[in-house]
């Protein structure tokens, strides 16, 4: 028992020494304290500008990005055609055809029968809290022409495209909270770090919550157009599916595109449907919008997230307006959609189907799995359901 | 939450139930009875809404008092509870084995931001928990290994992106455990846990049930006892309470397969 005590004290020991450690690294000042430029020991911030085609089966050109682009990644083009990627050599990925959407009837409300009769039962509030939550997941990301760099690792330009962003809901009538904590390392575990951002967010119930970034593709002209009669940089929304909420988040992103189409057509460059998470496991209204790309003038991507507030806007019915354009996706039943509840029943499903191979794996035959689930609810819980005098349980326990 | 639909809430509810209810169980192995593993559950929802700040200026770091410190000093307890010398350099291996896996995926395979040409084949979140938890059972054969494993592993890439920011001069934050319960930290120890209990669940059935060598004789007089499988279908060996005696508690930990 001593040696114990002497193992966790020697343990919060080195605990505080290197937080001490780190803690003297950090001072007010800018310059780093330990410079170690040629070690090469760090990520390099810089993009290597490479970047990935996507072609149909006939070798037409149908995207580009710098994502990197995987065997079954999904896409739905600016025109409404939706693709998956069924091969990928080097950077050059080949997508089949799955149809055309429909996203007016897509993102009707599609509810089974029990939210109907619930929704009788309890008053549904259509209007949702009018605020936004906005952050940067990448906070070095800039814009060339504009920033001078690609990469300005604590405060990129994109900064600058989320104030613009805000400033234009602002104008609207709708509160936001922007968040621009950086999140550098400029690397995989960014979202690792922008999670924390993300949650501390969500905490004060936002309606929706947008991560704002630019892509890497090179060529400035993929992402510029004349929309609204302003030059700007197109979005592409961004839909993780490594998570329960990607049906919601899809219907989501697929409202936006919908009503930016009626209102402002041609900002929504198309819905990309890629590997990862995102965060977006934390809401069912998360989305993450890519503001042109680094070699576009910054001053061109703020006009877009400037449109782009036009268009959440009124998606989510804040700020007093509702969608109601003719011909658009409907009035603010955008933030009531089906893929709640397919999410629901996916969730549901990977309960029954994990849970039940697992019991059927550890018993090894359908009698002990219903033996061990009736466990669950005596033995598992026991002391936690009985009073304390009855915490005793079986020895075997 | 006034406001949302019913469809986002039961999406939101269930999930967080799922989570809680798994962690629950998870916690409930960590030599905590299931009242204390409540008890801990809600001291880490409570304790999500407060960051205790380390240091501030040009690199803020703030520990997240249900996102990390709990945690951390959990999977700390549960180090020095090790009830073996073996069981606990088995847990010191598993943690040395799992930092450097950890630190070379972070530094192999996650160096470039996947919108900048890096990979992200499965989404980092669910890497690092599923790497702690295979390297702890290996090495350290116990689902308590994996916890202990898994939340140190991914608290030291938070140390890694302090050196990191404190090396460079790079303006940045350093939020351990930041994002509370849902953090990478504790979702990691839970992932681990889990992902153990399969594999330990799975390599038992396939071996034919626990295999006799280095177990107490007492617990395999006990074993021998039973007939059937509904028997040995038990939920795994979890500590008593404190009231019940050393005797058997040790026993519980000789029991390397089922910790």
């Amino acid at each position: 028992m001593r040696n114990n005590w002497r193992i966790s004290l020697g343990i919060w020991v080195l605990v505080l020494g290197i937080t001490i450690l780190v803690g003297g690294l950090v001072g007010p000042e800018t310059k780093p304290v330990i410079d170690m430029p040629d070690l090469d020991f760090f990520p390099d911030e810089v993009s290597d500008g490479r970047y990935f085609t996507v072609e149909d089966e006939n070798g037409r050109e149908l995207d580009k990005t710098a994502r990197f682009v995987y065997v079954g990644d999904e896409f739905i083009t600016q025109d409404n055609y939706h693709y998956r990627v069924k091969r990928v050599d080097d950077r050059r990925a080949v997508a089949e055809l799955l149809g055309r959407v429909d996203l007016v009837s897509a993102t009707e409300d599609v509810q089974p029968v029990w939210s109907l009769v619930s929704s009788k039962l309890l008053p549904v509030q259509n209007q949702p809290r009018n605020l936004l939550a906005v952050y940067n997941t990448h906070s070095a990301e800039s814009y060339v022409p504009t920033d001078g760099s690609d990469s300005i690792p604590g405060g990129g330009g994109i900064f600058k495209v989320g104030d613009v962003f805000t400033a234009k809901l602002q104008e609207l009538g709708v509160d936001v909270a922007y968040d621009k904590t950086p999140h550098e390392p400029h690397d995989a575990n960014a979202y690792k770090r922008s999670r924390r951002t993300a949650i501390q967010l969500l905490s004060r119930g936002p309606a929706a919550i947008i991560d704002i970034h630019r892509d890497g593709v090179p060529d400035p002209d993929f992402y510029t157009a004349k929309i609204s009669n302003r030059d700007a940089t197109q979005i592409r929304l961004v839909v993780g599916r490594q998570n329960q909420n990607m049906q919601a988040n899809l219907d989501f992103a697929k409202r936006i595109k919908a009503q930016a189409d009626q209102i402002h057509p041609g900002l929504i460059k198309g819905i990309f449907m890629a590997r990862g998470n995102y965060n977006q496991d934390l809401s069912p209204r998360s989305i993450l919008i890519e503001v042109g790309t680094h070699t576009n003038k910054r001053e061109m991507a703020q006009e877009g997230a400037a449109l782009f507030a036009d268009v959440i806007t009124q998606v989510m019915g804040l700020g007093g307006r509702a969608g109601v354009t003719p011909g658009g996706p409907g009035p603010v039943g955008a933030t009531r959609i089906g893929g709640d509840w397919f999410g629901v029943l996916w969730v549901l499903g990977i309960l029954l189907v994990g849970g039940g191979a697992f019991l059927l794996i550890s018993t090894g035959s359908w009698q002990g799995a219903v033996d061990k689930l009736r466990q669950f609810s005596t033995k598992e819980w026991a002391n936690a359901l009985r009073r304390r005098k009855g915490d005793k349980k079986p020895d075997n326990q | 939450m006034a406001g949302f639909p019913i469809g986002m809430i039961a999406l939101l509810g269930l999930a967080a139930l799922i989570y809680f209810g798994l962690a629950q169980r998870v916690l409930d192995r960590m030599y905590l009875n299931d009242k204390v593993a409540i008890g801990i559950l809600a001291a880490i929802a409570i304790g999500s809404f407060i960051n205790i700040p380390l240091f501030t200026g040009r690199m803020d770091i703030s520990i997240n008092v249900g996102g990390g410190l709990i945690p951390i000093g959990l999977a700390i307890y549960v180090l020095t509870r090790a009830g073996t010398p073996m069981e606990k350099w088995r847990a010191i291996g598993a943690i040395i084995a799992t930092a450097i896996t950890v630190f070379l995926i972070n530094g192999l395979l996650f160096t470039d931001d996947p919108w900048q040409g890096g990979r992200d084949w499965l989404d980092p979140l669910l890497v690092y928990p599923l790497a702690a938890g295979t390297i702890a059972y290996i090495v350290g054969r116990s689902r308590r290994s994996a916890f202990i494993s898994a939340t140190i592993g991914v608290l030291l890439l938070d140390l890694y992106d302090a050196f990191y920011l404190g090396t460079t001069g790079t303006p940045g934050t350093v939020a351990i455990g930041g994002a509370g319960a849902f953090d990478t930290i504790l979702l990691s120890g839970v992932v681990a846990v889990l992902l153990a209990e399969v594999m330990g669940e799975t390599m038992e059935r396939l071996q034919g049930g626990p295999k006799p060598e280095g177990h107490a004789p007492n617990l395999l007089r006990q074993l021998s006892d039973l007939q059937g499988h509904q028997h040995l279908a038990q939920p795994a060996k979890k500590e008593l309470p404190k009231n019940a005696g050393d005797e058997v508690t040790d026993e519980g930990r000789r029991n390397g397969h089922a910790e």
